[in-house]
């Protein structure tokens, strides 16, 4: 593997990882397999394509208004919807998630039909060398914002009180009421803060890929590995994952053909899943 | 059902004739349609033992539809008759599901579901990519029948009819035998019920083994029918999703809730295709939600629940 | 089984979570028609022990013997055909199925093997139903009926498997005094008729005194003392673990 592939490989994951930390949140705190997650993550795309086709905003400036739509609208969807069905279990919540994801699809469709788009920055063609490599300008600002991202979502879970009232939940649910917090709001908020992160992150996608709705399917089954890789609800073990999956990903397209792609990250999850269930860092705690 | 059990047992025969005889009285296309509820059916009794009745929802149980279908394509390619390679895919269905059931159904709740589609998933590549074999991403095909359409579709509408008795017929004794309660048990409590003496692996992986059974004869029934068949049509995902809006509709942990279910789905999505064209994927989220909110325990366990709460009143007069 | 009707070994059996010594090398033996009271303060190590001697925990040290077996690594599931049963100091029941079907399940899996096809299984479970006396409430949904009788459906569940060594865990948890009276009678009662041996869990003393031959006192996973329950009473380490060393101190002085 050359210098330039490892580099595609990692500005891969980087963005990766901001995309599954969103769903391994919602995943290993509130307790929610989110099959929308992929369509909530190109509604932060078309978001920006619509910010940036109308007034020129630049999808870095506009992943501030998907994040916030987007947090929002999980918000809205958690408390309405999924909340009240949470003792259902599994069966229920993977449904009702699908059910999002088909009226978020049908809206998509209908707004934007099913072509490809793209964002064209004016910097887009920008490259700057870096040993026997050439790294893209865009990508690599994708890179750095995603990893200040996940940076800042560490620093609120460490550092705020919401975000200490999520952690706490997260490791006692019973600990965490005897003290005064409403947990209710924690697995709320969490929800709709991995929302959030799949509307940032779908902004930054929008960027430097183009997309459709026939991402949908492909990005949920990413997030799940990326997810279990790193262990539900770890931070840092999701952006582990990401890089991981893109490097995986980058090198099983050189080597092995991009068909067997999808056989690898199966492979990968299910071995995972039977040898290390609480990914590969362990038991689930964070950062 | 009712509490006689003489009237449940004469109902359902009545049923089974008045479906026998029903093609000659409708259209070739509801033919069609009927026998794809049929299937689905059966599809949704194999899941339905396992998440229903036992607690495990096995996501990915499409697979074995797939490997169903796929084994009786290529050995019918190979020259092999349809009944000959049939028991051929069951067995390899069942061998699937025992050797991956062992390793995976240790796992719990979320994990066992995610591990299922993560197997389907590389189940699916595994096909799409041995295309000496499978034929690939492009699919593959059967010798056709050669009989007039008509009269095909009839032979497979009673194909599956028989297969969604025989499949609905075992599902209920299983379910109502010890062995069935040693399942029940691990859905209510499994620590208990190993607490109690009960093999808890072998209930699962025997469990699966049945689900894999019936399902990949519904999968081989269908790649005959259909002639031709693609990977991403017997490993799709929306099968799962289906089958589980079916579950949900009919309601768990009854044999008939499946059958109930799959009618149900099936004619709600008529209804909503020939309506609803352009928004038919956000009426059928929507009716989904709706069904998952008003009718949570599904037609069958309203029902139940209906019947208990006239009992108590009428058991509550009677009292005073 | 054993010499002097020993049916159950406990050999130098330690839990270790980490370095967390849960239960430390705990050893002593039961025999067949006892019933030994299990004692200690909360967080002595009494239901790790009931796992450990179940199955439910594997064993970090030590052995246990069982009628001549060594059922140290055999699974729950396995031990409890053996004939060594528990209840759960947090009641376990079949959520979704009524009373009788959870007796029955017990009943099926039960150790008379020419009793264990379902018609067999259904006449036990009535009979085992009557002698708890929760026949009037058979049909209830385990969800629907009260603590006390969830217990004795647990107990009865436990009953119908036909144990020969049963551990009761924390039978008390949660009773009030009368209801805790009705319990222990009934205790008395069906140990009587089916001649079980007991291995009875409480940390409340006064509750283990009356209805134990034998008892063995835990104190941070460690087994301190064992004797009749006169001597185990008034014996100082005892009542330093429960009480306080001013306490011990105390009764040394009086006695």
């Amino acid at each position: 593997m050359n210098l330039q592939m490892l580099i595609n490989a990692v500005l891969l994951g980087g963005l990766y990882a901001l995309m599954g930390i969103g769903f391994s949140l919602q995943w290993g705190i509130s307790g929610i397999i989110n099959l929308s997650y992929g369509a909530m993550v190109i509604l932060g795309s078309y978001i920006s394509l619509e910010f940036f086709n109308l007034f020129h905003l630049d999808p870095f400036i506009s992943m501030i208004i998907s994040g916030g739509i987007l947090f929002v609208i999980g918000a809205g969807i958690y408390r309405t919807l999924l909340q009240p069905l949470l003792k259902g279990g599994i069966v229920f919540t993977l449904i009702l998630t699908f059910a999002f994801r088909l009226v978020i699809e049908n809206i998509i469709l209908k707004v934007w039909s099913a072509d490809y788009r793209t964002i064209r920055v004016t910097y887009a063609g920008s490259n700057f060398q870096f040993g026997d490599a050439y790294i893209p300008l865009i990508k690599f600002l994708v890179f750095f914002v995603a990893a200040i991202l996940i940076y800042l979502t560490y620093l609120f879970m460490m550092n705020t009180k919401t975000g200490k009232g999520i952690q706490a939940v997260a490791l006692d649910k019973e600990g965490a009421q005897a003290v005064g917090i409403d947990v209710e709001k924690m697995y709320l908020i969490n929800f709709a803060l991995g929302t959030a992160l799949a509307g940032l992150t779908g902004s930054l996608w929008a960027s430097i890929y183009s997309f459709s709705p026939h991402l949908l399917g492909p990005i949920v089954g990413k997030v799940f590995i990326i997810a279990i890789l790193g262990g539900l609800g770890n931070i840092w073990g999701a952006a582990a994952g990401g890089l991981l999956l893109g490097i995986a990903e980058t090198a099983g397209a050189v080597f092995l053909g991009s068909e067997w792609q999808e056989a690898i990250g199966m492979v990968i999850m299910v071995s995972v899943l039977l040898w290390r269930p609480y990914g590969l860092m362990g038991k689930k705690f964070f950062g | 059902m009712f509490n006689n059990k003489k009237v449940n047992v004469f109902l359902i025969i009545l049923g089974i004739i008045i479906f026998f005889f029903l093609p000659r009285f409708i259209s070739g296309y509801w033919v069609r349609v009927i026998t794809t509820i049929f299937m689905y059916a059966v599809i949704a009794q194999g899941m339905n033992l396992m998440s229903g009745y036992m607690g495990y929802l096995p996501f990915g149980n499409a697979m074995f539809f797939g490997i169903g279908a796929y084994i009786t394509a290529i050995g019918m390619s190979k020259g092999m008759s349809f009944l000959a390679v049939l028991p051929l895919s069951a067995l390899t269905a069942i061998l699937v599901s025992i050797l991956f059931g062992l390793p995976v159904l240790r796992l719990r709740g979320h994990y066992f579901a995610i591990a299922t589609i993560g197997m389907s998933g590389a189940i699916l590549s595994v096909v799409q990519n041995a295309t000496e074999i499978t034929g690939g991403a492009m699919g593959t095909t059967l010798p056709i029948i050669n009989k007039s359409p008509e009269v095909t579709y009839n032979y497979f509408y009673l194909a599956m009819l028989a297969l969604m008795v025989i499949t609905s017929l075992t599902i209920y004794l299983v379910v109502k035998s010890k062995f069935g309660f040693g399942i029940r048990s691990i859905k209510a409590n499994e620590e208990a019920a190993n607490s109690m003496g009960i093999n808890t692996t072998y209930h699962k992986v025997v469990a699966w083994a049945i689900s894999a059974l019936f399902t990949s004869i519904a999968g081989a029934l269908y790649a005959y029918w259909m002639s031709f068949i693609g990977p991403e049509e017997v490993f799709d995902v929306m099968i799962a999703v289906n089958t589980i809006v079916i579950m949900l509709i009919g309601g768990a942990g009854s044999v008939l809730g499946p059958i109930i279910g799959a009618f149900v789905i099936s004619l709600l999505s008529e209804v909503v295709w020939g309506t609803f064209l352009e928004y038919h994927l956000a009426v059928l989220g929507i009716i989904i939600i709706i069904i998952v909110f008003f009718v949570p325990k599904g037609i069958t366990g309203t029902i139940a629940d209906l019947i208990k709460k006239r009992e108590l009143r009428l058991r509550k007069k009677v009292s005073v | 089984m054993g010499e002097n009707n020993v049916i159950l070994e406990i050999q130098a059996v330690s839990k270790h979570f980490g370095a967390l010594k849960a239960v430390d090398e705990v050893s002593f033996e039961v025999k067949k028609g006892e019933i030994v009271g299990l004692i200690g303060p909360n967080g002595a190590g009494k239901t790790t022990l009931t796992n450990l001697a179940t199955g439910a925990f594997p064993k970090t040290a030590g052995k246990v013997i069982f009628k001549n077996l060594d059922i140290t690594n055999l699974k729950p599931y396995q031990i409890a055909r053996c004939g060594l049963t528990r209840t759960f100091q947090v009641v376990k029941p079949l959520i979704g199925m009524t009373v009788e079907e959870n007796v029955l399940v017990g009943s099926l899996y039960g150790r008379d093997k020419r009793n264990t096809d379902m018609k067999n299984a259904s006449k036990r479970t009535r009979e085992i139903i009557n002698l708890v006396g929760l026949a009037s409430k058979k049909d209830a949904s385990v969800s629907d009926i009260t603590l006390p009788d969830l217990k004795k459906m647990e107990f009865a569940r436990v009953l119908a498997m036909e144990p020969e060594v049963l551990f009761l865990d924390e039978v008390m948890a949660g009773l009030n005094p009368t209801e805790a009276e009705e319990a222990s009678t009934l205790v008395k009662k069906v140990r009587q008729e089916k001649n079980l041996t007991i291995v009875y869990i409480e940390h409340i003393m006064k509750a283990v005194m009356g209805i134990s031959d034998r008892i063995v006192v835990l104190h941070h996973g460690r087994k301190i003392v064992e004797g009749i329950p006169q001597e185990v009473v008034n014996n100082s380490a005892v009542i330093e673990a429960y009480l306080g060393k001013r306490y011990a101190k105390e009764v040394n002085n009086e006695g």
